[in-house]
């Protein structure tokens, strides 16, 4: 489905980007996996992945929290001369806290890793994919941007941006045969959930119509596609990934 | 490209447009499909068979009016008694009405609301029925970007997909923990015969305000059904997919 295709994955160590790297791979792609530290486990499991597909994998450094570090990991994305075909924008931090609780560097740190950096490496893979006449962006945001979820403001409200960002970059880039969409997933098995205490979570999955959570696997294929043809009269489109909520 | 492999579907409206090239895209993926069609063709009997065999697939055609209630019961107690269990119903028949508001007789009205919801909704209660027994499913329905929008000419089109579309919504709700998922697709302009009820300008103005500068194709739409219809979407049910080059 996305044989030969060259991806640029985010926040590739873990979670739902980890999963996303497995599943493009294991549909063809060859893939640039930058993650904010490389460790011997990261780089085993980029090149077993490779191996296995018979795809590429280019493990990348890049620290999100400073717009220097992700602008030399641009350089080292189109020093490659690869056409870029799609980007897949998943790093993102969060950090509880009331928003009378919050502190300015909270919000922001998260304000700039989840939307600033995100920007920042999106403009860089544009040049690539404008040279070529076409592309397909994909951003991460969250439930939590349109819902609203108590405890989460600095997240939400960065989330929320990456919709608005989506929305006029696919009115922006369009003509250029790039298409911009954004998945807004729900309680998903990853880290992320194990500070959420357990009838919150509960009660949280009560209100899904599938009753269960999601799997990393299965926002990666709502990746998968959004990034194939499969997609391609798609854009500016904000799609929830939930298992249902009212 | 096998997203489809062993999935069983029916398909409403198969002989042109988007009902048609969303039975070939979907049997190239895989699926036997019962590919339903108003009325007895030759034609598509003919068409239905040279895709079957181009693909490998069972292409079963069925036939009813989608204002004809006994005539769809028996067409799904065609499908019931076959030995293949239905995992994904496609929802694409419709008509499409351009009037004003004030010209439009209650005659049209009805007739928007007959075939485009009513029809549907009751197909929809028989199918769902065989795909609880069988323990899950994935319910397509074709709406349109006017069920959306704000569209001259198009109150009785746009309210008719409307209603098919909360009704959807509302349908995956009830039937998600019978691991039943239920989605609308929302085509925007798209290169079908419907577009023959457009004016030059109106198509033109539309497609400018696209970010993409162009009408969808057929199997553009056809695609994104495909992949409800498929395991790949397992996490997603009630959500409206516009598929509209960005409006």
């Amino acid at each position: 489905m996305l044989k030969d295709r060259n991806i640029v994955v985010t926040g590739a160590l873990q979670g739902i980007g980890r999963e996303t790297v497995e599943q493009l791979a294991s549909y063809g792609a060859n893939i640039w996996a930058c993650s904010h530290f490389l460790d011997s486990s990261f780089l085993a499991f980029c090149s077993e992945t490779a191996k296995e597909n018979n795809i590429s994998i280019f493990p990348l450094e890049g620290d999100f929290t400073s717009i220097d570090s992700v602008k030399s990991m641009s350089r080292d994305i189109l020093k490659s001369k690869l056409p870029i075909d799609g980007l897949v924008n998943v790093a993102g931090i969060t950090k509880d806290a009331i928003f009378q609780m919050t502190s300015s560097a909270d919000l922001a740190k998260i304000y700039e890793v989840n939307v600033m950096a995100t920007l920042i490496l999106t403009q860089a893979v544009c040049k690539s994919m404008i040279r070529a006449g076409s592309g397909s962006i994909v951003n991460i945001s969250s439930i939590s941007a349109i819902d609203g979820v108590e405890g989460q403001i600095s997240y939400s409200a960065s989330k929320a941006a990456l919709i608005g960002a989506t929305k006029t970059l696919a009115r922006e880039l369009g003509s250029n045969n790039i298409r911009v969409n954004c998945i807004a997933p729900g309680v998903i098995d990853t880290d992320m959930n194990t500070n959420v205490p357990e009838d919150i979570l509960h009660a949280r999955l009560n209100n899904t119509s599938l009753k269960r959570m999601g799997a990393p696997s299965e926002v990666a294929d709502l990746i998968a596609f959004f990034l194939s043809d499969l997609s391609s009269y798609m854009t500016g489109q904000i799609i929830r990934i939930d298992g249902g909520m009212a | 490209m096998n997203i489809l492999d062993k999935k069983n579907i029916l398909i409403t409206g198969c002989n042109r447009g988007i009902g048609l090239s969303t039975m070939r895209l979907c049997a190239s993926f895989g699926a036997n499909i019962w590919a339903h069609a108003r009325t007895y063709n030759e034609d598509f009997e003919h068409s239905c068979s040279l895709i079957g065999k181009e693909f490998h697939v069972d292409i079963v055609p069925v036939y009813f009016d989608l204002a004809d209630k006994e005539k769809m019961l028996e067409a799904v107690k065609l499908i019931r008694a076959s030995k293949a269990p239905i995992n994904g119903l496609i929802s694409n028949a419709g008509i499409t009405h351009n009037s004003f508001f004030q010209m439009t007789s209650k005659a049209n009205l009805q007739e928007n609301l007959d075939i485009n919801f009513i029809g549907p909704y009751i197909l929809t209660q028989y199918i769902i029925k065989l795909m609880m027994r069988n323990g899950g499913g994935s319910i397509v329905s074709i709406a349109s970007s006017a069920a959306i929008d704000a569209n001259m000419g198009r109150s009785a089109y746009g309210a008719s997909k409307a209603a098919l579309l909360t009704a959807t919504k509302s349908l995956s709700r009830e039937v998600g923990e019978y691991g039943v998922r239920a989605n609308s697709l929302a085509p925007g302009i798209t290169q079908t015969e419907m577009l023959e009820s457009m004016s030059e300008d109106t198509i033109e103005e539309t497609v400018n305000s696209t970010s993409l500068k162009r009408c969808g194709k057929p199997s553009e739409i056809a695609s994104v059904a495909a992949f409800l219809i498929s395991d790949m979407s397992s996490y997603i049910t009630g959500q409206t997919f516009r598929v509209d080059g960005g409006m």
